[in-house]
């Protein structure tokens, strides 16, 4: 009881702290100078009408990289715990409703996956949302039939040549370019079109392909779950 | 005068602070987790709440927004693109975390955190 | 020059292609992985060199083709170059030590190491706080994962611990980035660091939520049982990138965020590294597990860096010097002692001794054990130095004190483990694959070769100071030579050096000449018995010759800091050489604590003294301004340490009287002078004469007076031999404190008498009965007796030693003691006086006692075949003896010279020479006479004698009745046994190990303290969290309500 009063006082501490980090908080009525900067020069510079994405790509690429890479690094750590069962599938099988409506509904989804990710530049959405949503088609397979897994190959390699592509767009970026990542060595094209916007489309697309090739391969690979050490 | 900026910074915190009780006082590893991701979660609201001017609009130029006033009329970018990376690095942590969770739990049979204490002093 | 953006670019580009390989093909996958690592350090390493060599110029590389703060930049100039090098090269020679465990996980664990190396450069270069944020999540979640590399239940659990913290930090800082975007409107850290933040209250939190998890990140106490955790449970090679990569990274961000914080941020860093150094250090001292107590070391240096850097204000431009110089040895070291945790294989430190049987490995580790604990001429002491230099400048006494009791209480733990590896025997063999030694031995080479450049950077013009330590050098190249021609060498080198010194000081310094004397010829005689070794005598030729070495230094020495490094090397190589005894493993151990303490006291002694200095000359002694009471009290301790006084001496009967039998010379008739020769300094800094009535003076006469007192008096009691002498050293170290305290022209005159005698006696006691104990097997000498039939010649030196000692004439004590007497009546200090002449009768107790006890009374049973001391030792002894003889006949030839010596500080003379007579307002005293004199009395005596008892008969040597003992009865009977009973029973209570005592508690208080702060790391996780946000919180709450 003690100790959870204790506790008390201190996450109220805490409570105090982060209330002081905001205690000068004041609603904003304009941009700060790097934001206009983005929003005045973003569509000039990149070509892509949506901000965000100029940021996330272009302005922050390296840091889109990164995250890119987290994920990668986490499906890897992962396959330190992978003891592979000698082929034994012994999971249960879904239900028909499942398996029909994951039928119907897996084109869809996969389409509207890759047409978040495609169109990232223009309207809401991107590589990681599309790559999302690609993967819950995947999932949603792999729960329909989870003893008919989906090719651990194919995702592997999806994902090393996606990641692998991000990198070589980068380094084309200095050669060809202003910087690593820069987005402008291809033509911006006209604004608004599918294709246009330098390499952002073409970055997105491969952002969208290891996201969903990633977590589809995180969760299948759970499947494959840890023996017990002692056994 | 409270205005929407504060109400979300508040839900922000208030949802760390919850998260961060769940860490103190749960045993269980699977809702320690929980606590984890629900203090992320407090975070990207308050990244997403500093982002945010009154009145303006996402940060998308198309019909509603010309790109010669973008500046005064769209909200600011960069934590919405900060919160995105910050989204998926919280979900590889999770998913790791969990990992690890599944793990121990199957090594020793127990899911309470107080179980693995065999590393101490 | 590749851009540095490269590193990032290759690494992950690699990484990728990696994923191409599933399980299958992993030799080309390990090719690549090997040529990712080597590219990223070439790339580092060139710019390195571009800095050092080509005067390169930073640089800032934009990504996206913009610049900041629209844009991420990463900036490579020299400190970013030093710090990837340092991580790179960590990454790449663990990368080739686990060449084993790449083969087990194949890809994955390839592409975690990469990616955590990466991670790290990134994290050292970014410009951008956020893209900070990402990388360090990226290096974080890879460690966790390397932690899976030992699949067991521990490492899953250390890991887990490591993940959910780490994550919790970076949440922490993830408030923190976001809340300085808002006041501070970039993620540029140039642009913050514009801004000035703190001024405001949230932007001071906002700052405070920045660099708090980044303080976090390097595991300060006591929020840090999750890193202490994952050194322990995990494989050696991922301890090492903790330590050696990791941690160097993290420091590296702190010291590029510190300035965010303003002038509270960097005390709170400073207070906070401080408080990390001394508490893990002190936790320390309790482990036996080798994993988690490299741990403990890991954070406390850590912390000391981390303290460096929230010193920056006062510090100022020698910062990165300090800081740099601390990081580079602990980055060396730790990463080399967690790979021989790795080809050791054991985690238990008594199995260290495993060492022993690769000469070559116990080298590496003792290197880095000492570079480690600050010796120099390491990176690691230079920057301590520096630091110590500045804080004193600057008046932060209270720092210097802090600083020195963690860097003591890490040098406990770190040495008792040298103790283990240098004595502990064991049969097992280590593996040695080639893989796991090239990375050990690379690092070894770094640091050695790091010497070079310390030394020439402090003393570009005089490296003829450190002709020397390349002595040493050579000494332990030769190791594969045998004794003979290694002992050849070694007095080679010194007698040409001596000769040097001679050149250098006769007529210009007689001070220092006589030391020199003293050291250097003393040096050459005590190593004539080494001839008698057969085989290669490994380890002893390059310890003797590093004391040497270090004596010689300490007379050459032109500043404090030569000084010091002399100082430092002389105990070093007398530890080397102590701790070979048999029995030596626990007083070589407490040789060394009190060595370091005093040590350390000298060196805050030496700050004290020089702060407000030009420079740092030996004459700022003279000329000292800050704190002049206290620093003299400091560095009168420290060379007291050595000289055993009394209260520091307990360290001296067991390492004197357990050394091997050529070595107790060694250290007891010269290395004690080298106390000595400090002390003169200091009486002759403070003004010799005139430092008269200084209430310490006075007090060290005192000191000085009982330590004779007691030191005789437990002398008498040993029934060990040589612990006999060891004591009697002590009383002996007594009088001559005592005689330079009285800070007279005679005082000093019987002082240098004394030191010149003991010096000369001792050894040849030393060499007597290290001769006898080598024949007789034994240092008991109820266990002798009747040795003088048997070893007729050691006796005859033994006598003649034990003559002097006592001070009686005609020999060379005489004179010693009369100078002595008529010193302390004209000083007037009758009362200690007293009590020195009290010791002074005692002294002639122990002298008996040895003489009797060891070579008359009764020949035992199983000494029958017992032969001559070995003729090595003889000839040094005779020499000496000559010597003496000379010296107690013509006692003007060696007095004079002294005498006017000494009359440049004491124009005062009190004595007159008239041919071979001395005068003094007491009375007069001639060498010569009293030689002539005493030899009538004593033919006289004899001629009495033999007239009239021409009726007594010969007694032999096994009547018991004369031998006044019972043969071969239990020794309870003999009576060398427990021989001075009664006067034990009278005034034992004096020479009872009191302070011993003292000390022993004293220790058993920081063992316990560190005992007991160690059980806050419960092993749960959710402390471990509750210790993370509690921390921050208090910190929080500390800086903005002072509670």
């Amino acid at each position: 009881m003690i100790k959870k009063l204790l506790l008390f006082v201190l996450l109220a501490g805490a409570g105090v702290m982060f209330w002081t980090g905001i205690s000068d908080y004041e609603v904003k009525q304009d941009l700060n100078p790097i934001a206009s900067y983005y929003a005045d020069q973003g569509l000039e510079e990149t070509g892509a009408a949506n901000l965000v994405t100029a940021v996330v790509v272009r302005y922050r690429g390296l840091d889109t990289l990164g995250e890119v890479v987290i994920l990668f690094l986490t499906a890897s750590i992962l396959g330190f715990f992978l003891i592979k069962r000698d082929g034994k599938n012994d999971f249960r099988e879904s239900s028909e409703i499942l398996k029909t409506a994951s039928r119907l509904l897996e084109p869809i989804i996969i389409l509207a996956g890759v047409y978040v990710f495609v169109n990232g530049h223009l309207t809401p959405g991107g590589g990681f949302q599309g790559g999302a949503i690609l993967a819950s088609a995947l999932i949603l397979a792999y729960l329909a039939n989870p003893n008919d897994s989906i090719s651990k190959t194919l995702l592997k390699i999806t994902e090393s040549f996606s990641g692998l592509s991000f990198v070589i767009i980068g380094v084309l970026g200095i050669i060809l370019a202003g910087g690593f990542l820069d987005s402008t060595l291809l033509p911006a094209g006209s604004i608004g079109n599918l294709i246009s916007a330098g390499v952002i489309p073409i970055i997105y697309l491969f952002v969208g392909l290891k996201v969903g090739s990633e977590l589809a391969g995180i969760v299948t690979n759970l499947k494959y779950a840890p023996k017990n050490e002692s056994e | 005068m409270i205005t929407l900026e504060y109400i979300t910074l508040g839900t922000g915190i208030l949802l760390m602070l919850m998260g961060i009780w769940g860490l103190f006082t749960q045993k269980n590893l699977i809702k320690i987790v929980i606590g984890f991701t629900l203090v992320d979660t407090g975070i990207h609201i308050l990244m997403v709440s500093i982002g945010h001017i009154k009145n303006r609009t996402a940060p998308i130029i198309d019909d509603a927004v010309n790109a010669s006033e973008a500046a005064d009329k769209v909200v600011d970018p960069i934590p919405q693109a900060m919160v995105l990376t910050a989204i998926v690095i919280g979900l590889g942590i999770t998913a790791l975390m969990l990992t690890f969770v599944v793990k121990m739990a199957k090594d020793n049979n127990s899911l309470n955190v107080s179980n693995f204490k065999s590393l101490k002093w | 020059m590749v851009a540095p953006i490269y590193i990032v670019a290759i690494a992950l580009g690699i990484a990728f292609s990696l994923g191409f390989f599933g399980k299958k093909s992993t030799g080309f996958a390990t090719g690549l992985f090997y040529a990712a690592l080597a590219a990223i350090s070439f790339i580092s390493v060139q710019w390195f060199t571009g800095f050092i060599f080509n005067g390169q110029s930073s640089t800032e590389v934009f990504t996206a083709g913009l610049k900041p703060p629209f844009s991420i930049s990463l900036q490579m100039g020299l400190p970013e170059a030093i710090i990837t090098t340092m991580i790179n090269l960590a990454g790449f020679m663990g990368a080739v030590f686990f060449a084993d465990q790449l083969k087990k996980y194949g890809v994955h664990l390839m592409i975690t190491y990469l990616l955590l190396i990466m991670g790290l450069n990134v994290i050292v270069m970014t410009r951008d706080i956020f893209n900070l944020f990402v990388f360090l999540e990226i290096s974080s979640i890879a460690m966790a994962g390397m932690a899976l590399v030992t699949q067991e239940k521990k490492s899953v659990q250390a890991g887990f611990k490591y993940l959910i913290a780490t994550a919790i930090i970076s949440a922490l800082l993830l408030v923190g980035i976001i809340l300085t975007y808002n006041y501070g409107e970039s993620l540029y850290i140039n642009d913050l660091l514009a801004a000035n933040l703190t001024g405001i209250k949230a932007g001071a939190t906002a700052i405070f939520l920045i660099l708090m998890p980044v303080i976090l990140e390097l595991k300060p106490f006591p929020a840090n049982g999750w890193g202490l955790d994952m050194y322990q449970a995990t494989h050696p090679v991922v301890g090492s990138l903790l330590s050696a990569a990791s941690a160097t990274a993290s420091i590296f961000v702190l010291y590029k965020l510190a300035p965010l914080g303003g002038d509270t941020g960097m005390q709170v860093i400073a207070v906070l590294g401080g408080l990390t150094f001394v508490a893990s250090n002190l936790m320390g001292l309790k482990q036996s597990h080798a994993g988690r107590m490299l741990g403990y070391s890991s954070i406390a240096q850590t912390g000391l860096v981390m303290m460096v850097i929230g010193l920056q204000p006062v510090l100022g431009e020698h910062t990165l010097f300090i800081g740099f110089s601390i990081l580079l040895t602990h980055f060396l070291a730790k990463a080399g002692l967690f790979w021989l945790r790795g080809i050791l294989n054991t985690d238990k430190l008594k199995e260290w001794g495993k060492l022993r049987n690769t000469p070559l490995l116990l080298f590496v580790f003792v290197l880095f054990i000492v570079a480690l604990t600050g010796f120099p001429p390491f990176p690691s002491f230079f920057g301590k130095w520096e630091l110590v230099m500045q804080l004193a400048n600057s008046g932060h006494g209270w720092w210097i004190a802090f600083i020195l009791l963690g860097s003591l209480l890490e040098a406990v733990y770190l040495f008792r483990w040298v103790g283990y590896s240098l004595k502990i025997k064991s049969k097992e063999q280590t593996e040695q694959k080639a893989h796991k030694l090239i990375p050990v031995y690379l690092f070894a080479g770094i640091l050695l070769t790091s010497v070079y450049f310390y030394l020439s950077h402090f003393y570009p013009d005089s490296m003829m100071q450190y002709v020397p330590l390349a002595f040493v050098a050579l000494m332990f190249v030769l190791e594969f030579l045998p004794a003979i021609i290694k002992n050849i060498i070694s007095i080679g080198g010194m007698a040409a050096y001596s000769w040097l010194l001679t050149d250098q000081y006769l007529g210009e310094d007689n001070l220092r000449f006589f030391f020199a004397l003293i050291f250097l010829v003393g040096g050459i005689l005590t190593m004539i018995p080494g001839f008698r070794q057969k085989g290669k005598r490994v380890g002893f030729y390059p310890a003797a010759v590093m004391m040497y070495a270090g004596l010689a230094m300490l007379i050459s020495a032109t500043d404090l800091l030569q000084f010091f490094i002399a100082w430092e090397i002389m105990t070093l190589g007398s530890y080397l050489l102590i701790i070979r005894g048999k029995r030596s493993i626990k007083h070589a151990f407490s040789y060394m604590l009190f060595s370091l303490g005093g040590a350390f006291a000298m060196l805050a002694g030496f700050g004290f003294a020089q702060a407000g200095n030009p420079g740092i000359g030996l004459d700022v002694l003279a000329n000292m301004t800050y704190l002049p009471h206290l620093t003299a009290i400091l560095l009168a301790i420290g060379f007291m340490t050595k000289t055993a006084a009394l209260g520091l001496h307990i360290w001296l009967p067991g390492a004197h009287a357990e050394a091997e039998s050529d070595v107790s010379p060694m250290v007891s008739a010269i290395l004690l002078k080298a106390g000595v020769f400090g002390l003169m300094l200091l009486f002759i800094g403070m003004g010799a004469e005139a430092a008269g009535g200084h209430p310490l003076v006075i007090a060290l006469g005192w000191l000085g007076a009982l330590s004779a007192l007691v030191g005789n008096l437990a002398a008498s009691f040993q029934e060990d031999a040589k612990k006999l002498l060891a004591y009697s050293s002590i009383g002996q170290l007594g009088y001559i404190l005592f005689a330079f305290s009285m800070m007279t022209h005679l005082g000093w005159l019987a002082g240098l008498t004394y030191v010149a005698g003991h010096a000369s006696y001792k050894a040849i006691l030393f060499l007597g009965i290290g001769a006898v104990v080598i024949r007789t097997g034994t240092h008991n000498m109820y266990q002798m007796g009747g040795l003088i039939k048997k070893m007729p010649l050691t006796f005859i030196g033994v006598l003649f030693a034990i003559i002097t000692l006592a001070g009686i004439p005609p020999l060379a004590g005489f004179a010693g003691k009369w100078l002595f007497y008529n010193a302390v009546i004209m000083k007037g200090w009758y009362l200690q006086g007293a009590i020195v002449f009290t010791a002074g009768i005692i002294a002639f107790l122990y002298s008996f006692r040895i003489l009797y006890a060891v070579f008359l009374g009764q020949l035992k049973d199983q000494h029958r075949k017992v032969k001559e001391a070995p003729i090595t030792y003889l000839i040094p002894m005779f020499i000496l003896m000559v010597g003496i003889m000379i010296f107690s006949a013509q006692p003007h030839l060696v007095l004079k010279p002294l005498g006017n010596m000494i009359s440049g500080f004491f124009p005062s003379n009190m004595l007159d020479w008239n041919g071979g007579t001395a005068l003094t307002s007491l009375g007069y005293w001639n060498g010569f006479q009293v030689a002539v004199i005493i030899m009538i009395m004593f033919a006289i005596l004899t001629g009495w004698l033999l007239l009239t008892s021409r009726k007594a008969k010969k007694v032999g040597q096994f009547n018991i009745v004369y031998a006044a003992e019972r043969p071969e009865r239990p020794e309870t009977t003999h009576m060398a046994y427990n021989m001075f009973a009664g006067y034990n029973k009278a005034v034992g209570f004096l020479a009872a190990p009191g302070i011993t005592n003292i000390w022993r508690k004293i220790d058993a208080f920081f063992h316990d303290l560190g005992d007991w702060m160690r059980r806050i790391y419960s092993g749960n996780a959710q402390s471990y969290l509750i210790h993370i946000v509690a921390y921050t919180v208090i910190v929080f709450m500390i800086i903005n309500f002072g509670i």
